[in-house]
Protein backbone atom coordinates (compact mmCIF):
# COMPACT_ATOMS: atom_id res chain seq x y z
CA UNK A 1 0.00 0.00 0.00
CA UNK A 2 1.30 3.23 -1.15
CA UNK A 3 1.92 5.86 1.82
CA UNK A 4 -1.01 7.99 0.38
CA UNK A 5 -3.40 4.79 0.05
CA UNK A 6 -2.47 4.07 3.72
CA UNK A 7 -2.79 7.59 5.13
CA UNK A 8 -6.27 7.95 3.38
CA UNK A 9 -6.88 4.47 5.43
CA UNK A 10 -6.24 5.39 8.45
CA UNK A 11 -7.32 9.17 8.50
CA UNK A 12 -10.47 8.70 9.76
CA UNK A 13 -8.55 7.39 13.17
CA UNK A 14 -6.28 9.84 13.31
CA UNK A 15 -9.57 12.22 12.74
CA UNK A 16 -11.08 10.78 16.23
CA UNK A 17 -7.53 10.62 18.26
CA UNK A 18 -7.86 14.42 17.34
CA UNK A 19 -11.43 14.94 18.38
CA UNK A 20 -10.51 13.12 21.66
CA UNK A 21 -7.33 15.01 22.11
CA UNK A 22 -9.55 18.58 21.78
CA UNK A 23 -11.84 17.42 24.34
CA UNK A 24 -8.98 16.30 26.59
CA UNK A 25 -7.02 19.52 26.34
CA UNK A 26 -10.56 21.84 26.78
CA UNK A 27 -11.18 19.68 29.51
CA UNK A 28 -8.39 20.39 31.58
CA UNK A 29 -8.06 23.73 30.76
CA UNK A 30 -11.96 24.59 32.10
CA UNK A 31 -11.92 22.32 34.81
CA UNK A 32 -16.20 22.45 35.16
CA UNK A 33 -17.46 19.52 36.81
CA UNK A 34 -19.87 19.31 33.92
CA UNK A 35 -17.13 18.77 31.43
CA UNK A 36 -15.68 15.81 32.58
CA UNK A 37 -12.24 14.88 30.30
CA UNK A 38 -12.02 12.23 27.23
CA UNK A 39 -10.05 9.60 29.48
CA UNK A 40 -13.12 9.71 32.18
CA UNK A 41 -15.51 9.19 29.86
CA UNK A 42 -13.73 6.19 27.77
CA UNK A 43 -13.14 4.54 31.73
CA UNK A 44 -16.88 5.02 32.35
CA UNK A 45 -17.75 2.89 29.47
CA UNK A 46 -17.40 -0.49 30.87
CA UNK A 47 -19.56 0.00 33.79
CA UNK A 48 -22.30 1.07 31.64
CA UNK A 49 -21.41 -2.05 29.21
CA UNK A 50 -21.20 -4.49 32.01
CA UNK A 51 -24.61 -3.64 33.60
CA UNK A 52 -27.34 -5.81 32.68
CA UNK A 53 -29.91 -3.35 32.89
CA UNK A 54 -28.28 -0.57 30.85
CA UNK A 55 -27.37 -3.44 28.18
CA UNK A 56 -31.00 -4.35 28.05
CA UNK A 57 -32.18 -1.06 27.24
CA UNK A 58 -29.89 -0.05 24.26
CA UNK A 59 -30.65 -3.14 22.85
CA UNK A 60 -34.15 -2.51 23.53
CA UNK A 61 -33.02 0.58 21.27
CA UNK A 62 -31.90 -0.70 18.63
CA UNK A 63 -34.75 -3.16 18.41
CA UNK A 64 -36.91 -0.65 17.94
CA UNK A 65 -34.69 1.34 15.65
CA UNK A 66 -34.19 -1.93 13.45
CA UNK A 67 -37.73 -2.25 13.52
CA UNK A 68 -38.91 1.46 12.49
CA UNK A 69 -36.19 1.46 9.84
CA UNK A 70 -37.09 -1.95 8.58
CA UNK A 71 -40.55 -1.38 8.14
CA UNK A 72 -40.10 2.20 6.76
CA UNK A 73 -37.95 1.24 3.95
CA UNK A 74 -40.15 -1.86 2.80
CA UNK A 75 -43.02 0.79 2.36
CA UNK A 76 -41.53 3.61 1.26
CA UNK A 77 -39.21 2.06 -1.60
CA UNK A 78 -42.14 0.55 -3.47
CA UNK A 79 -44.56 4.13 -3.18
CA UNK A 80 -41.41 5.92 -4.15
CA UNK A 81 -41.02 3.76 -6.93
CA UNK A 82 -45.01 3.79 -7.69
CA UNK A 83 -44.19 7.83 -7.37
CA UNK A 84 -41.68 8.40 -9.85
CA UNK A 85 -43.39 6.43 -12.51
CA UNK A 86 -47.23 7.04 -12.33
CA UNK A 87 -48.09 10.24 -12.38
CA UNK A 88 -51.43 9.72 -10.78
CA UNK A 89 -49.66 8.41 -7.46
CA UNK A 90 -47.20 11.01 -7.29
CA UNK A 91 -50.25 13.78 -7.47
CA UNK A 92 -51.73 11.72 -4.94
CA UNK A 93 -48.84 11.91 -2.20
CA UNK A 94 -46.65 14.48 -3.57
CA UNK A 95 -48.77 17.56 -1.37
CA UNK A 96 -49.14 15.11 1.39
CA UNK A 97 -45.45 14.90 2.06
CA UNK A 98 -44.35 17.94 1.08
CA UNK A 99 -46.52 19.35 4.38
CA UNK A 100 -45.12 16.40 6.43
CA UNK A 101 -41.19 16.57 5.17
CA UNK A 102 -40.42 19.49 7.09
CA UNK A 103 -42.62 18.65 10.28
CA UNK A 104 -40.14 17.37 12.74
CA UNK A 105 -41.29 13.75 13.29
CA UNK A 106 -40.33 14.41 17.60
CA UNK A 107 -43.12 17.54 17.30
CA UNK A 108 -45.35 15.11 16.69
CA UNK A 109 -44.67 12.86 19.68
CA UNK A 110 -46.74 14.39 22.17
CA UNK A 111 -49.72 13.48 20.18
CA UNK A 112 -48.92 10.13 19.45
CA UNK A 113 -47.68 9.81 23.14
CA UNK A 114 -51.48 10.30 23.91
CA UNK A 115 -52.94 8.07 21.32
CA UNK A 116 -50.76 5.40 22.03
CA UNK A 117 -49.15 5.90 25.21
CA UNK A 118 -45.15 5.84 26.15
CA UNK A 119 -44.28 1.98 25.06
CA UNK A 120 -42.55 0.71 21.90
CA UNK A 121 -45.17 1.23 19.40
CA UNK A 122 -44.98 5.02 19.77
CA UNK A 123 -40.91 5.19 19.42
CA UNK A 124 -41.14 2.92 16.78
CA UNK A 125 -43.91 4.91 14.71
CA UNK A 126 -41.96 8.16 15.19
CA UNK A 127 -38.80 6.34 13.78
CA UNK A 128 -40.71 5.06 11.09
CA UNK A 129 -42.08 8.52 10.06
CA UNK A 130 -38.13 9.78 10.56
CA UNK A 131 -37.12 7.14 8.33
CA UNK A 132 -40.03 7.24 5.12
CA UNK A 133 -39.60 10.65 4.25
CA UNK A 134 -35.74 10.65 3.00
CA UNK A 135 -36.66 6.55 1.51
CA UNK A 136 -39.92 7.80 -0.19
CA UNK A 137 -38.05 11.07 -1.46
CA UNK A 138 -34.97 9.43 -2.70
CA UNK A 139 -36.64 6.34 -4.05
CA UNK A 140 -39.13 8.93 -5.81
CA UNK A 141 -36.05 11.12 -7.67
CA UNK A 142 -33.75 7.26 -8.46
CA UNK A 143 -37.19 5.86 -10.56
CA UNK A 144 -38.10 9.20 -11.81
CA UNK A 145 -34.78 9.45 -13.64
CA UNK A 146 -34.83 6.05 -15.46
CA UNK A 147 -33.93 6.19 -18.98
CA UNK A 148 -37.18 5.82 -21.00
CA UNK A 149 -35.43 4.29 -23.49
CA UNK A 150 -34.17 1.26 -20.81
CA UNK A 151 -37.77 0.94 -20.22
CA UNK A 152 -39.10 0.45 -23.89
CA UNK A 153 -36.19 -1.86 -24.47
CA UNK A 154 -37.43 -4.35 -21.54
CA UNK A 155 -41.31 -3.72 -23.05
CA UNK A 156 -39.65 -5.33 -26.27
CA UNK A 157 -38.25 -8.02 -24.59
CA UNK A 158 -42.00 -9.10 -23.09
CA UNK A 159 -41.17 -6.89 -19.34
CA UNK A 160 -45.11 -6.34 -18.22
CA UNK A 161 -45.16 -3.12 -16.75
CA UNK A 162 -44.89 -4.78 -13.43
CA UNK A 163 -42.00 -6.44 -13.97
CA UNK A 164 -40.13 -3.67 -15.51
CA UNK A 165 -41.33 -1.99 -12.37
CA UNK A 166 -39.07 -4.38 -10.36
CA UNK A 167 -36.71 -5.81 -12.59
CA UNK A 168 -35.72 -2.29 -14.47
CA UNK A 169 -37.00 0.68 -12.29
CA UNK A 170 -35.57 -1.15 -9.12
CA UNK A 171 -32.04 -1.91 -9.69
CA UNK A 172 -31.40 1.58 -12.00
CA UNK A 173 -32.35 3.24 -9.41
CA UNK A 174 -31.08 1.11 -6.79
CA UNK A 175 -28.29 3.48 -5.93
CA UNK A 176 -30.13 6.81 -5.46
CA UNK A 177 -32.43 4.71 -3.28
CA UNK A 178 -29.73 3.12 -1.14
CA UNK A 179 -28.68 6.70 -0.96
CA UNK A 180 -32.19 7.48 0.61
CA UNK A 181 -31.29 4.56 2.70
CA UNK A 182 -28.26 5.88 4.25
CA UNK A 183 -29.76 9.30 5.52
CA UNK A 184 -32.56 7.49 6.62
CA UNK A 185 -30.46 5.17 8.81
CA UNK A 186 -28.79 8.24 10.69
CA UNK A 187 -32.38 9.67 11.02
CA UNK A 188 -33.48 6.42 12.77
CA UNK A 189 -30.66 6.67 15.24
CA UNK A 190 -31.41 10.41 16.02
CA UNK A 191 -35.35 9.87 15.99
CA UNK A 192 -34.41 6.55 18.75
CA UNK A 193 -32.55 9.01 20.81
CA UNK A 194 -34.94 11.80 20.59
CA UNK A 195 -38.16 9.72 21.08
CA UNK A 196 -36.31 7.91 24.10
CA UNK A 197 -35.39 11.91 25.59
CA UNK A 198 -39.19 12.66 25.44
CA UNK A 199 -40.85 9.32 26.18
CA UNK A 200 -39.26 8.34 29.25
CA UNK A 201 -39.08 5.02 30.09
CA UNK A 202 -36.53 2.39 28.89
CA UNK A 203 -34.02 2.68 26.27
CA UNK A 204 -30.35 4.74 25.45
CA UNK A 205 -31.62 8.10 25.67
CA UNK A 206 -33.11 7.34 28.76
CA UNK A 207 -29.98 6.42 30.63
CA UNK A 208 -27.86 9.00 29.02
CA UNK A 209 -30.96 11.48 31.05
CA UNK A 210 -31.06 9.90 33.75
CA UNK A 211 -26.92 10.19 34.58
CA UNK A 212 -27.86 14.04 34.03
CA UNK A 213 -30.43 14.54 36.63
CA UNK A 214 -28.42 12.61 38.49
CA UNK A 215 -25.30 15.03 37.64
CA UNK A 216 -23.04 11.79 36.39
CA UNK A 217 -21.65 13.52 33.88
CA UNK A 218 -18.63 10.99 33.02
CA UNK A 219 -22.15 8.11 32.39
CA UNK A 220 -23.24 11.37 30.03
CA UNK A 221 -20.38 11.67 27.96
CA UNK A 222 -19.71 7.96 27.83
CA UNK A 223 -23.04 7.21 26.83
CA UNK A 224 -22.64 10.11 24.02
CA UNK A 225 -19.80 7.89 23.06
CA UNK A 226 -21.48 5.17 22.73
CA UNK A 227 -24.19 6.26 20.60
CA UNK A 228 -22.22 8.24 18.58
CA UNK A 229 -19.92 4.84 17.74
CA UNK A 230 -22.84 2.90 17.13
CA UNK A 231 -23.91 5.56 14.71
CA UNK A 232 -20.44 5.31 13.17
CA UNK A 233 -20.39 1.39 13.12
CA UNK A 234 -24.05 1.58 11.62
CA UNK A 235 -23.35 3.86 8.67
CA UNK A 236 -19.91 1.95 8.19
CA UNK A 237 -21.24 -1.20 7.68
CA UNK A 238 -24.60 -0.30 5.58
CA UNK A 239 -21.81 1.49 3.54
CA UNK A 240 -19.83 -1.75 2.94
CA UNK A 241 -23.39 -3.22 2.07
CA UNK A 242 -24.26 -0.63 -0.32
CA UNK A 243 -20.44 -0.34 -2.24
CA UNK A 244 -21.50 -4.12 -2.88
CA UNK A 245 -24.67 -4.03 -4.21
CA UNK A 246 -24.16 -0.83 -6.90
CA UNK A 247 -20.02 -1.53 -7.87
CA UNK A 248 -21.47 -1.01 -11.35
CA UNK A 249 -22.44 2.52 -10.80
CA UNK A 250 -20.02 3.79 -8.93
CA UNK A 251 -17.29 6.01 -10.36
CA UNK A 252 -13.49 4.25 -10.04
CA UNK A 253 -11.93 6.04 -7.36
CA UNK A 254 -14.41 7.83 -4.60
CA UNK A 255 -13.74 10.15 -2.16
CA UNK A 256 -13.33 8.54 1.13
CA UNK A 257 -16.54 9.64 3.28
CA UNK A 258 -16.95 6.53 5.40
CA UNK A 259 -15.03 4.50 8.07
CA UNK A 260 -15.91 1.23 5.61
CA UNK B 1 -58.74 18.06 -32.42
CA UNK B 2 -56.40 16.55 -35.18
CA UNK B 3 -56.53 17.92 -38.59
CA UNK B 4 -54.92 15.65 -41.29
CA UNK B 5 -53.83 17.50 -44.26
CA UNK B 6 -54.94 15.86 -47.78
CA UNK B 7 -52.35 14.24 -49.59
CA UNK B 8 -51.48 17.96 -51.21
CA UNK B 9 -47.30 17.48 -51.72
CA UNK B 10 -46.23 16.90 -55.26
CA UNK B 11 -43.51 14.56 -53.24
CA UNK B 12 -45.96 12.05 -51.71
CA UNK B 13 -45.79 9.12 -53.49
CA UNK B 14 -48.67 7.12 -52.75
CA UNK B 15 -48.79 3.88 -51.13
CA UNK B 16 -51.21 2.02 -52.36
CA UNK B 17 -52.69 -1.93 -52.29
CA UNK B 18 -50.70 -3.35 -55.39
CA UNK B 19 -47.73 -3.68 -53.01
CA UNK B 20 -46.21 -7.20 -52.98
CA UNK B 21 -47.42 -9.70 -50.90
CA UNK B 22 -44.04 -9.93 -48.43
CA UNK B 23 -45.23 -6.87 -46.73
CA UNK B 24 -44.29 -7.00 -43.07
CA UNK B 25 -44.95 -3.44 -42.29
CA UNK B 26 -47.75 -1.25 -43.20
CA UNK B 27 -47.62 2.05 -41.86
CA UNK B 28 -51.28 3.83 -42.97
CA UNK B 29 -51.95 7.31 -43.22
CA UNK B 30 -50.32 7.99 -39.49
CA UNK B 31 -50.07 11.37 -38.26
CA UNK B 32 -48.22 12.56 -35.01
CA UNK B 33 -49.78 15.96 -32.89
CA UNK B 34 -47.86 16.70 -30.02
CA UNK B 35 -49.34 19.62 -27.66
CA UNK B 36 -46.32 21.81 -27.03
CA UNK B 37 -48.56 24.74 -25.21
CA UNK B 38 -51.87 25.54 -24.75
CA UNK B 39 -52.02 27.38 -28.16
CA UNK B 40 -49.86 25.65 -30.46
CA UNK B 41 -49.27 21.91 -31.80
CA UNK B 42 -46.54 20.80 -33.08
CA UNK B 43 -47.37 18.78 -36.27
CA UNK B 44 -44.67 15.80 -36.19
CA UNK B 45 -46.07 13.12 -38.81
CA UNK B 46 -48.41 14.40 -40.98
CA UNK B 47 -50.11 11.78 -43.24
CA UNK B 48 -47.28 9.22 -43.81
CA UNK B 49 -48.05 5.71 -45.43
CA UNK B 50 -45.20 3.96 -46.12
CA UNK B 51 -44.95 -0.42 -46.51
CA UNK B 52 -41.90 -2.17 -46.02
CA UNK B 53 -41.20 -5.60 -47.27
CA UNK B 54 -39.57 -8.42 -45.46
CA UNK B 55 -36.06 -8.89 -45.17
CA UNK B 56 -35.57 -5.70 -46.34
CA UNK B 57 -33.06 -3.00 -45.24
CA UNK B 58 -34.72 0.38 -45.17
CA UNK B 59 -33.35 3.82 -44.06
CA UNK B 60 -35.44 6.69 -43.12
CA UNK B 61 -33.11 9.95 -43.37
CA UNK B 62 -34.39 13.83 -43.19
CA UNK B 63 -33.42 16.30 -41.21
CA UNK B 64 -33.60 16.34 -37.24
CA UNK B 65 -37.44 17.59 -36.41
CA UNK B 66 -38.40 15.88 -38.98
CA UNK B 67 -40.11 13.09 -37.03
CA UNK B 68 -38.42 10.09 -38.29
CA UNK B 69 -37.50 8.85 -34.93
CA UNK B 70 -41.32 9.16 -33.99
CA UNK B 71 -42.12 7.16 -36.92
CA UNK B 72 -40.01 4.12 -35.65
CA UNK B 73 -41.19 4.41 -32.43
CA UNK B 74 -44.66 4.15 -33.75
CA UNK B 75 -43.72 1.04 -35.31
CA UNK B 76 -41.95 0.43 -31.96
CA UNK B 77 -45.31 0.17 -30.10
CA UNK B 78 -43.79 3.01 -27.81
CA UNK B 79 -45.88 5.84 -29.00
CA UNK B 80 -49.51 5.89 -30.10
CA UNK B 81 -50.11 7.75 -33.53
CA UNK B 82 -52.37 10.44 -33.13
CA UNK B 83 -54.41 8.80 -36.04
CA UNK B 84 -53.75 6.73 -38.67
CA UNK B 85 -52.61 2.95 -37.91
CA UNK B 86 -49.26 0.41 -38.14
CA UNK B 87 -49.69 -2.74 -38.93
CA UNK B 88 -47.08 -5.75 -38.04
CA UNK B 89 -47.42 -8.82 -40.24
CA UNK B 90 -51.82 -7.93 -40.75
CA UNK B 91 -51.85 -7.10 -37.32
CA UNK B 92 -52.18 -3.88 -35.60
CA UNK B 93 -49.84 -2.52 -33.30
CA UNK B 94 -50.72 -1.92 -29.93
CA UNK B 95 -47.49 -1.80 -27.93
CA UNK B 96 -43.90 -2.98 -27.98
CA UNK B 97 -43.14 -6.50 -28.73
CA UNK B 98 -40.51 -8.88 -28.88
CA UNK B 99 -41.32 -9.52 -32.61
CA UNK B 100 -39.79 -5.65 -33.22
CA UNK B 101 -36.15 -5.16 -31.48
CA UNK B 102 -35.46 -1.37 -31.07
CA UNK B 103 -31.16 -0.02 -30.72
CA UNK B 104 -31.30 3.25 -29.42
CA UNK B 105 -28.90 5.84 -29.98
CA UNK B 106 -28.49 5.43 -25.97
CA UNK B 107 -27.51 2.17 -25.81
CA UNK B 108 -30.03 1.75 -23.03
CA UNK B 109 -28.12 -0.81 -21.59
CA UNK B 110 -28.96 -2.08 -18.42
CA UNK B 111 -25.74 -0.81 -16.24
CA UNK B 112 -26.38 -3.21 -13.34
CA UNK B 113 -25.88 -5.93 -15.78
CA UNK B 114 -22.96 -7.53 -17.22
CA UNK B 115 -21.91 -7.62 -21.25
CA UNK B 116 -23.34 -11.45 -21.26
CA UNK B 117 -26.56 -10.32 -18.13
CA UNK B 118 -27.15 -7.95 -20.90
CA UNK B 119 -27.53 -9.82 -23.87
CA UNK B 120 -28.84 -13.32 -22.05
CA UNK B 121 -32.13 -11.10 -20.65
CA UNK B 122 -34.16 -11.36 -23.63
CA UNK B 123 -34.07 -15.19 -23.96
CA UNK B 124 -34.21 -15.82 -20.51
CA UNK B 125 -37.43 -13.82 -20.36
CA UNK B 126 -38.80 -15.30 -23.54
CA UNK B 127 -38.40 -18.60 -21.36
CA UNK B 128 -34.94 -20.07 -22.75
CA UNK B 129 -33.73 -22.84 -20.66
CA UNK B 130 -30.39 -20.45 -18.92
CA UNK B 131 -27.68 -23.28 -20.34
CA UNK B 132 -29.07 -22.51 -24.21
CA UNK B 133 -29.62 -19.06 -23.61
CA UNK B 134 -26.23 -18.60 -22.53
CA UNK B 135 -24.63 -20.29 -24.96
CA UNK B 136 -26.25 -18.83 -27.92
CA UNK B 137 -25.28 -14.89 -26.09
CA UNK B 138 -21.93 -16.03 -25.72
CA UNK B 139 -22.09 -16.83 -29.71
CA UNK B 140 -23.68 -13.48 -30.09
CA UNK B 141 -21.46 -11.79 -28.17
CA UNK B 142 -18.22 -13.25 -30.24
CA UNK B 143 -20.12 -12.31 -33.30
CA UNK B 144 -19.94 -8.73 -32.91
CA UNK B 145 -16.59 -8.57 -31.67
CA UNK B 146 -16.82 -8.80 -27.97
CA UNK B 147 -15.14 -11.91 -26.87
CA UNK B 148 -13.36 -11.63 -23.94
CA UNK B 149 -15.59 -8.98 -22.63
CA UNK B 150 -18.33 -10.95 -21.28
CA UNK B 151 -17.99 -10.05 -17.60
CA UNK B 152 -17.78 -6.21 -18.39
CA UNK B 153 -19.91 -3.71 -17.01
CA UNK B 154 -21.31 -1.22 -19.01
CA UNK B 155 -19.47 1.35 -17.56
CA UNK B 156 -16.13 -0.10 -18.53
CA UNK B 157 -16.97 0.20 -22.33
CA UNK B 158 -16.35 2.72 -24.96
CA UNK B 159 -19.61 4.47 -27.13
CA UNK B 160 -18.79 1.76 -29.89
CA UNK B 161 -18.60 -1.28 -27.47
CA UNK B 162 -21.72 -0.54 -25.53
CA UNK B 163 -23.60 0.05 -28.92
CA UNK B 164 -21.98 -3.72 -30.36
CA UNK B 165 -23.91 -5.10 -26.77
CA UNK B 166 -26.99 -3.04 -27.33
CA UNK B 167 -27.30 -4.83 -30.90
CA UNK B 168 -26.26 -8.02 -29.90
CA UNK B 169 -28.66 -7.51 -26.90
CA UNK B 170 -31.70 -7.01 -29.31
CA UNK B 171 -30.56 -9.78 -31.66
CA UNK B 172 -30.59 -12.56 -29.11
CA UNK B 173 -34.50 -12.56 -28.73
CA UNK B 174 -35.12 -13.12 -32.61
CA UNK B 175 -37.00 -9.72 -33.39
CA UNK B 176 -38.18 -9.95 -36.80
CA UNK B 177 -37.47 -6.14 -37.51
CA UNK B 178 -34.83 -4.53 -36.20
CA UNK B 179 -35.55 -0.67 -35.31
CA UNK B 180 -32.47 1.11 -35.30
CA UNK B 181 -32.69 4.68 -34.13
CA UNK B 182 -29.61 6.42 -35.08
CA UNK B 183 -28.12 3.57 -33.49
CA UNK B 184 -24.31 5.55 -34.86
CA UNK B 185 -24.76 9.19 -33.58
CA UNK B 186 -23.58 9.41 -30.72
CA UNK B 187 -20.26 7.21 -32.11
CA UNK B 188 -16.92 9.23 -33.62
CA UNK B 189 -16.17 8.67 -37.56
CA UNK B 190 -13.84 5.59 -37.00
CA UNK B 191 -16.00 3.76 -34.97
CA UNK B 192 -18.98 4.49 -37.16
CA UNK B 193 -17.53 3.42 -39.88
CA UNK B 194 -16.53 0.17 -38.51
CA UNK B 195 -19.74 -0.49 -36.89
CA UNK B 196 -21.03 0.27 -40.21
CA UNK B 197 -19.54 -2.74 -42.20
CA UNK B 198 -19.92 -5.10 -38.88
CA UNK B 199 -23.68 -4.13 -39.15
CA UNK B 200 -23.69 -4.90 -42.74
CA UNK B 201 -22.00 -8.15 -42.42
CA UNK B 202 -24.16 -9.41 -39.76
CA UNK B 203 -26.79 -8.15 -41.75
CA UNK B 204 -26.47 -10.01 -45.03
CA UNK B 205 -26.07 -13.09 -43.05
CA UNK B 206 -29.77 -13.78 -42.22
CA UNK B 207 -31.18 -10.35 -43.71
CA UNK B 208 -33.65 -9.44 -40.41
CA UNK B 209 -35.99 -6.49 -42.16
CA UNK B 210 -34.31 -3.45 -40.64
CA UNK B 211 -36.05 -0.17 -40.45
CA UNK B 212 -32.86 2.37 -39.80
CA UNK B 213 -33.21 6.33 -38.97
CA UNK B 214 -30.13 8.55 -39.66
CA UNK B 215 -29.32 12.18 -40.75
CA UNK B 216 -26.53 10.37 -42.97
CA UNK B 217 -26.84 10.41 -46.39
CA UNK B 218 -23.79 8.24 -46.86
CA UNK B 219 -24.58 5.88 -44.03
CA UNK B 220 -28.42 5.78 -45.31
CA UNK B 221 -27.18 5.13 -48.96
CA UNK B 222 -24.29 2.61 -47.91
CA UNK B 223 -26.76 0.43 -45.95
CA UNK B 224 -29.83 0.71 -47.36
CA UNK B 225 -32.22 -0.87 -50.36
CA UNK B 226 -34.44 2.19 -50.14
CA UNK B 227 -34.04 5.15 -48.63
CA UNK B 228 -37.11 7.15 -47.33
CA UNK B 229 -36.57 10.45 -47.40
CA UNK B 230 -38.25 13.00 -45.33
CA UNK B 231 -38.88 16.38 -45.00
CA UNK B 232 -39.74 18.49 -41.61
CA UNK B 233 -42.14 20.82 -40.22
CA UNK B 234 -44.83 18.91 -40.61
CA UNK B 235 -42.58 15.05 -41.17
CA UNK B 236 -43.76 13.61 -44.17
CA UNK B 237 -42.29 11.48 -46.63
CA UNK B 238 -41.10 13.36 -49.67
CA UNK B 239 -39.38 10.66 -52.17
CA UNK B 240 -38.73 6.80 -51.38
CA UNK B 241 -35.62 5.91 -53.38
CA UNK B 242 -34.22 2.25 -54.34
CA UNK B 243 -30.69 1.96 -53.77
CA UNK B 244 -30.15 -0.27 -56.31
CA UNK B 245 -26.38 -1.09 -55.57
CA UNK B 246 -24.68 -4.72 -55.91
CA UNK B 247 -24.51 -6.88 -52.42
CA UNK B 248 -22.72 -7.69 -50.49
CA UNK B 249 -20.91 -4.22 -50.22
CA UNK B 250 -17.92 -2.81 -49.38
CA UNK B 251 -16.80 0.39 -48.17
CA UNK B 252 -14.09 0.67 -50.29
CA UNK B 253 -15.67 -0.51 -53.46
CA UNK B 254 -18.26 1.27 -53.04
CA UNK B 255 -16.72 4.46 -52.45
CA UNK B 256 -15.49 4.77 -55.56
CA UNK B 257 -18.54 3.25 -57.40
CA UNK B 258 -20.09 6.29 -59.48
CA UNK B 259 -23.54 5.22 -58.90
CA UNK B 260 -23.32 5.42 -55.54
CA UNK B 261 -21.56 8.75 -55.73
CA UNK B 262 -24.78 9.55 -57.88
CA UNK B 263 -27.16 8.33 -55.25
CA UNK B 264 -25.23 10.32 -52.64
CA UNK B 265 -24.99 13.38 -54.62
CA UNK B 266 -28.65 13.56 -55.78
CA UNK B 267 -30.12 13.08 -52.29
CA UNK B 268 -28.05 15.37 -50.95
CA UNK B 269 -29.55 17.75 -53.60
CA UNK B 270 -32.81 17.18 -52.56
CA UNK B 271 -32.71 18.18 -49.58
CA UNK B 272 -30.78 21.58 -50.07
CA UNK B 273 -33.77 22.47 -52.47
CA UNK B 274 -36.15 21.68 -50.55
CA UNK B 275 -34.56 23.84 -47.85
CA UNK B 276 -34.21 26.91 -49.86
CA UNK B 277 -37.85 26.12 -51.51
CA UNK B 278 -39.35 25.23 -47.73
CA UNK B 279 -41.53 27.46 -45.78
CA UNK B 280 -39.35 28.59 -42.45
CA UNK B 281 -39.71 26.66 -39.59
Amino acid sequence: MSPAALLRRVAPVLACIGLLAVWQVASLALKNDSFPTATEAIRAIPDILGDKESLINILASLRRMALGFGVAVLISIPLGLLMGRSRGVAAFFNPLLMVIYPVPKAALMPIIMLWLGVGDVTKTLVIFLGVSLPVIYHSFEGAKAVEEKMLWSGAAMGLSPAQRLVRIVLPAALPEILTGCRTGLVLALITMITSEMIARQSGAGNILFNALDMGQYDTVFAMIIIVGAMGISLDAIFERVRARLVRWSEPQFDMPLSFS
Amino acid sequence: MTVVPARSSKWVRPVTSQEPASAIIEIDRVSQVFQTSARKDHVALSDISLTIEEGAFVSILGPSGCGKSTLLYIVGGFVSPTSGSAKIKGHAITGPGPDRGPVFQEFALFPWKTVLGNVIYGPRQQGVRAAEAEAQSRALIKMVGLKGYENFYPKELSGGMKQRVALARTLAYHPEVLLMDEPFGALDAHTRTRLQNDLLNIWERDRKTVLFVTHSVDEAVFLSDKVVMMSKSPGRIREVIDIDLPRPRRRSELLLDPRYQKYVVDIERMFDESDEAGPAS
